[in-house]
Formats: structure tokens, sequence, C-alpha cells
């Protein structure tokens, strides 16, 4: 029993995991380029999950639909949030940038309440169910999952094969070296600003297809604290170390559920989040560049 | 010089006859400040806006309909007062101290959930203030010795016991029960109390266990309740773990006969986040819009009767939020607060916190959301809940007994047959 009970969980945990990754991978492609921590990372991922919201219950539009939809707006934010206030501050002390995006975090909140109300707002699209060994899961999961997937590796290929992805490369690793070969450095810096918030907002519409309710303008927080961790897991500055992370987060996060619960006395829920944190200390401690080692 | 003595003399017998002789049309203000800090955004912000508006209906009613508080022989108007605390506990203990300290308050009003009024007991305390218990249902806060609290929501041990009664008259073969709570202040006591009136019962507790705030995939743990093969499932804790509570069990397609959640299940954000999910999913609540205390049920009672009746609250409700909503038990019961207080301070005919607290401990009454007494220690006492379940897309009380709206629909559908399309309706 609790075999499969643990088989089920870590399941579950696996593709839980793809969608904490796919939502990770915007802060550590941000965080990667320009060494910006976007503290409103959380309030990106809520913008994301209203637009799939809103698109299905006033629209009649499907939730895989509205994954370009947000990822479009991400981008357009991106650009919005780059030339008002990010290329200003790049260059300035950390802390006002963080200060920055946590103020932009703030005015998204406010601006989804004053539009959507506070409410606890959710979707019902269903597809059937797939019954698996050890667990059931619904098709709407599988897509997510399946979708995580496929974004993380068109940007592998991006980043790998195309000039622009090329390019932004250089600029990670050299951007004088960049300037001087004739990369328009400035660009690039918008360029995967908003691409890290593009992928962020695509990701509130995934994490909604898992948890389709719940919805709220203050979702975003709990998003900030779980993607940092997944981030520092698989590496900060790696888009795919921190895919990689929240794999390994969402199967530890689940998969322990089973072994804790079999100590006496003890609510293993609880104890999943501590297990993350002291993995977390951990990593910091052992491996401070992340599971993912980056060039 | 003989003169002047006797007239210091006169002076100081005229004083203290002025300061002896109790005067409280001296004491009369122009208006009554309720302070809050109230939950407008934040987590609670929905339990907020139906509270605050309760409050403002009940203010309504007793400045414009009831002629305002009977106070030193004079009728004086209230006066609402709130601050938005985010529904957090930091913000209600510094907006605490400023409604009293500097707006002036002369009552206060607790903000919504166990968490947020425990927070705030030990300001109210410091400044001897009375601090009306409208949301909070935790038993734990009634335990700290706190003189100034009076509490109008029902004490969370007694959520479930309605519930429990209901399942054991109308299935005496389920017998066992899974315990799953969100790990708060409330949950944790509403969990106690329903494990205790539980074993009472003779039902066994095959599956006990909490889940933190804030959680977003409870998946390991139902898979693990599941195992148990509970015949029913009691829990929950506030609003969103609510609704991911019943989706995930769809997900998993695990199906108890019945499914009883707090909080969450009263609102109508729960259909119409889950749609045809939420059907048979019921929950205790301690006031629901249809229920029929009026002024012959307290007659009946032999209880006293006071505040508007439930059709004159909800249009207050309703011109008070402004829109077409109607009022849940937030409402009610922050509403009811509000009734107990004009009762305590009329009884007290005093503005003094003491004299009005030990009013409110002599006093029992009925009003629109039923019966109103308190313990010792400030603990609601008097008041019943009622069980609601969702059927065919409405909310319909289905226990106790005597104030049932409709029939209780058991086992409900499964998450398969909802899915077709089947409702919980009741068998003719």
């Amino acid at each position: 029993m609790v075999y499969e009970q643990l088989m089920g969980n870590l399941i579950q945990g696996l593709i839980l995991g793809g969608i904490y990754g796919m939502a990770t991978m915007g802060l550590s492609l941000i965080f990667g380029t320009l060494k910006v921590v976007n503290v409103g990372h959380g309030q990106f991922i809520m913008v994301g999950a209203f637009i799939t919201l809103w698109m299905f219950n006033a629209l009649g539009i499907d939730p895989v639909v509205a994954i370009p939809v947000a990822f479009l707006v991400g981008i357009l934010l991106g650009f919005i949030c780059y030339y008002t206030f990010v290329r200003r501050l790049r260059k300035g002390p950390a802390f006002a940038s963080l200060l920055a995006t946590f103020s932009v975090g703030i005015i998204l909140e406010e601006t989804v309440r004053l539009i959507f109300g506070s409410e606890f707002r959710g979707y019902n699209w269903t597809l059937g169910k797939v019954r698996i060994p050890f667990t059931v899961i619904p098709y709407t999961k599988l897509i997510a999952f399946s979708g995580s997937i496929l974004i993380a590796v068109l940007l592998y290929l991006w980043f790998k094969k195309s000039r622009a992805g090329t390019a932004l490369r250089s600029v990670v690793e050299d951007s004088l070296g960049a300037q001087v070969c004739g990369v328009n450095v400035d660009w690039q810096y918008a360029l995967s600003f908003s691409l890290g918030i593009g992928l962020t907002v695509a990701s509130g519409a995934l994490l909604t297809m898992f948890i389709p309710v719940g919805i709220n303008p203050n979702m975003g927080g709990q998003y900030t604290l779980k993607a940092f961790v997944i981030a520092v897991l698989g590496g900060l500055a790696s888009p795919y170390g921190a895919f990689f992370g929240g794999l390994v987060f969402g199967l530890i996060e689940n998969g322990s559920y089973t072994l804790l619960a079999l100590l006496p006395d003890v609510e293993p829920f609880a104890l999943t989040r501590f297990l993350s944190f002291v993995i977390l200390l951990a990593i910091l401690l052992i491996r401070p560049t992340g599971l993912i080692r980056t060039k | 010089m003989e003169k002047l003595k006797f007239v210091k003399v006169l002076c100081l017998v005229a004083l203290a006859g002025l300061l002896s002789v109790p005067s409280v049309s001296a004491e009369v203000p122009a208006q009554i400040l309720i302070g809050e800090p109230a939950t407008i955004t934040g987590t609670h912000a929905k339990a907020g806006e139906q509270s605050t508006s309760g409050v403002q209906a009940i203010i309504d009613w007793v400045n414009n309909t009831y002629g305002g508080v009977k106070l030193g022989g004079k009728r004086v108007p209230l006066k609402y007062i709130k601050y938005d605390c985010e529904s957090k506990k930091e913000a209600v203990t510094s907006l605490l101290e400023r409604l009293i300290t500097v707006d002036k308050v002369n009552f206060t009003l607790a903000p919504y959930s166990s968490g947020l009024t425990l927070a705030g007991a030990p300001v109210a305390e410091k400044y001897r203030m009375i601090y009306m218990d409208h949301g909070g249902a935790s038993n734990t806060i009634f335990k700290q010795g706190f003189r100034y609290i009076v509490q109008t929501i029902g004490p969370a041990t007694h959520y479930h016991r309605g519930t429990l009664n209901l399942i054991k008259r109308t299935d005496p073969t389920a017998k066992k029960i899974a315990l799953v709570y969100e790990d708060d202040e409330f949950a944790r006591d509403v969990m106690a109390g329903a494990e205790e009136y539980a074993r009472k019962l003779g039902f066994d507790i095959v599956f006990k266990r909490t889940y933190p705030k804030g959680v977003m995939d409870l998946t390991p743990l139902l898979s693990a309740m599941n195992a148990a093969k509970p015949d029913f499932v009691i829990g929950g804790g506030h609003f969103q773990d609510g609704q991911l509570f019943t989706r995930q069990l769809a997900d998993l397609d695990i199906n108890p006969k019945a499914l009883s959640l707090i909080a969450s299940v009263t609102l109508p954000a729960f259909y119409q986040a889950l749609t045809y999910n939420a059907e048979g999913v019921m929950g205790p609540s301690h006031w629901e819009y249809g229920v029929k205390f009026s002024k012959e049920s307290a007659k009946k009672a032999r209880m006293a009767w006071t505040g508007p009746s439930q059709d004159e609250f909800v249009a207050l409700f309703k011109k008070a939020v402004g829109k077409d909503l109607l009022p849940d038990y937030h409402a009610a019961e922050a509403g009811a607060s509000i009734l107990a207080l004009v009762e305590g301070i009329e009884k007290a005919n005093s503005l003094d916190p003491d004299k009005v607290r030990k009013a409110l401990g002599e006093i029992s009454f009925m009003s629109f959301y039923g019966g109103w007494k308190i313990d010792a220690t400030g603990l609601q006492v008097g008041h019943d809940m009622v069980d609601v379940q969702w059927q065919n897309g409405k909310r319909v009380i289905v226990g106790p007994e005597n104030a049932r709206t409709g029939k209780f629909v058991y086992p409900m559908p499964t998450f398969a047959e909802k899915a077709k399309g089947v409702k919980a309706v009741p068998k003719k």
C-alpha cells in the first residue's frame, strides 16, 4: 500500500514539478542575464492565471489557447517594465531593482483586484481522466505538463540554435565583448527581460490547468517563495536548471509525504515544507551554484 | 474670613455632589463610534466585504429605523470607522491602536478569522476596550483570560455537530470518518470538536490529518485518505483550500458518500469555481438566507426579539454593499454583533466598557441571525448552526430538522456522475 501511494505521489509530483519548473524559468532567465531579482515574479504568474480564467469564463476559450495569449501579454508587460524602470535601475544597487519589482508586483495585484475583485475564482475545464497504475491523472494536467516540457525545449533550441539566442548568450557571457562584436546589448537585455516575463505569465496559464481553483489577486506570493527555492535548487542563473529544479522539487514535495506519514505522531504535510527548506539550505552550503552547473 | 471658608466648603460640597451623582446625559456623545480593522483586502477580503456590509446594514437599521441607541434618555446614532488590515496580523494590532487612541472609538469589532481576532485581543485588553468578535470561532481565543472580548459567531468546536447528527440519522451504517483540516487556530478547534463529538456518536476516525495554510497541492494527502476508505469526509479551513479540496477529490476520482467542508462551501464563489463538482458538497453555516428566525419564533422560544427581519436585513445589506448580492453568514454574524452591542449599551445605560461588558453577559435575545447568549468568558453559547448542501446549483438548508428548506441528498453523486450531468437532487 505504501509503495503504491509513493509511486502515485511521485507521478503526481513529477507533473506538478514540470509546471513548477516552467514557472521558475522566467525568474532564472532574468537573473541570469540582467542580475535583477524579480520579487514580483508570483504576481506575473497571477496575471497569467487571470488571463486564462477570463478567457475561459467570459469568452469560452480553452486554456490551451490562453497560453500563447498569456505569453504575448507577458512579453508586452516585460518591454514596458524594462523601458520604464529596469533599464535605469539595472546598473544601480541591487536593492533598487528589488524594490522596483516588488512595487510592480503590488501594482499588478491591486490592478487585478480592481478589475476582478478579491473572490477566490476558478474554472472547470475537463477532458476526462486517464487511469494509470498507482493513480488517476486528468488530461488537463497532462496537457499542462506536456506544454511545460515543450516550452522548455523550445527555449533551449532558441538559445542554442537561433541567431538571437546566440547573441543573448554572448551578452550573458561578456557584454562588453558582445558590444564590440556589434551586438545591441540593450536590446538583448530588453528581449531577455520580456522573454522572462512572457514565460512567467504563460506559466500562470499552465498552473491553472493543474489547479484551476483558488485563483485570486493574492495568489502570487506563494509562487514567488516556491520559485526562489526551485531557482536556487536548479541554479539561480540557469533557466534549464530551474526546470530541472522544479521537477526535483515536485518529486521531493509529493514523494516525501508518503514516507514522512510513516513516522508516528507527525503531520507529514508540515514536514514536507520543512524538508524542502532543509534541502535548499544544504544546497546553498554544499553547491551554491545549484544542481545544474552553468558554464 | 469665616464667610470665605463657608464659600469654599460650599464649592467643595457642590463639586463632590456633581461627581457623585450618576449623570449619563452628561456623558452622552453626539454619536457612538465603532471601529474595526477590517479584512477589506488580502486572504479574507471576501468575508471582509460581507462582514463590513453586514455591520453597515445594521447600523443603518439602528440609526434610521430603530431611531438610535437609547442612552441617558437620548437616542444616539452609531458611526462605523473601518480600516483595511489587509488580512494581516501585524496590521490588526497597529490599526486597533489607531482606532482607540487617535479616532477615540467607543467600541471595537474584531476582524474576520480566528487568527486575526486573536492577534487584536491583547490590544483591546490593554485599553479595556469591548472587542466584539464576529468572525473568530476558535475556542482558543476564550481560553486566554481576556475580559473584553465578546463572541457572536458560534464556537469552532460545535461546527460539525449538526453534520454528524444528520449523517448518523440518515445512514446508521456509515461508521468510518476522515477528518482533514487546515492547520490553523480555527480549523484545529473545529477538528477537535468534531473528533470528540464523532467518537461520542460512535463513529470510527479512520484518517485524521491537517494540511498547511496556502497549500497548493493536496494530492498526496487525499491519496492517503482514500487508502483508509472513509464513508464520509469532514474538514476544510477557509476558502481557497475548500475549492482545492473538492477539485482534487474530483481529479483523483475519490468519492465519499458525504463531504462537509467549513467556510468555503457557504459562498457562491464555491459553486462558481467548481460548477457541477460542487453538487452535493455540504458545510456548516452560522446563518443562511431562508432560515426563519422571527418575532414569532422568538416568542415561541421565550426570548426577546431585536433587530430587523431577515428580508429587511437583506435589503439593507444590498444597499450597503452596493450590488445585488445576498448576505451570507459572515454578514449576518457581523450585523448581529452590532445588535448585541446595542442591547448591551442600552441595558448598561452607559458607554463604560466594564458596565457594557457586564450587561452583555446578562442579556440573551433572538434576531434574524438566531439566538444570542454568551458565557462568563465571552464565548457564544446561544447560537445553533445550520447545515447547507449544494443542490442543483443552489444552497439548500438540510439540517437541523426545524430549520431545513430541503431534504439531505445522501450519498452525494460520484464525481463521474456529476460530470455526466447528474445533480444532487433529493429522490421523490
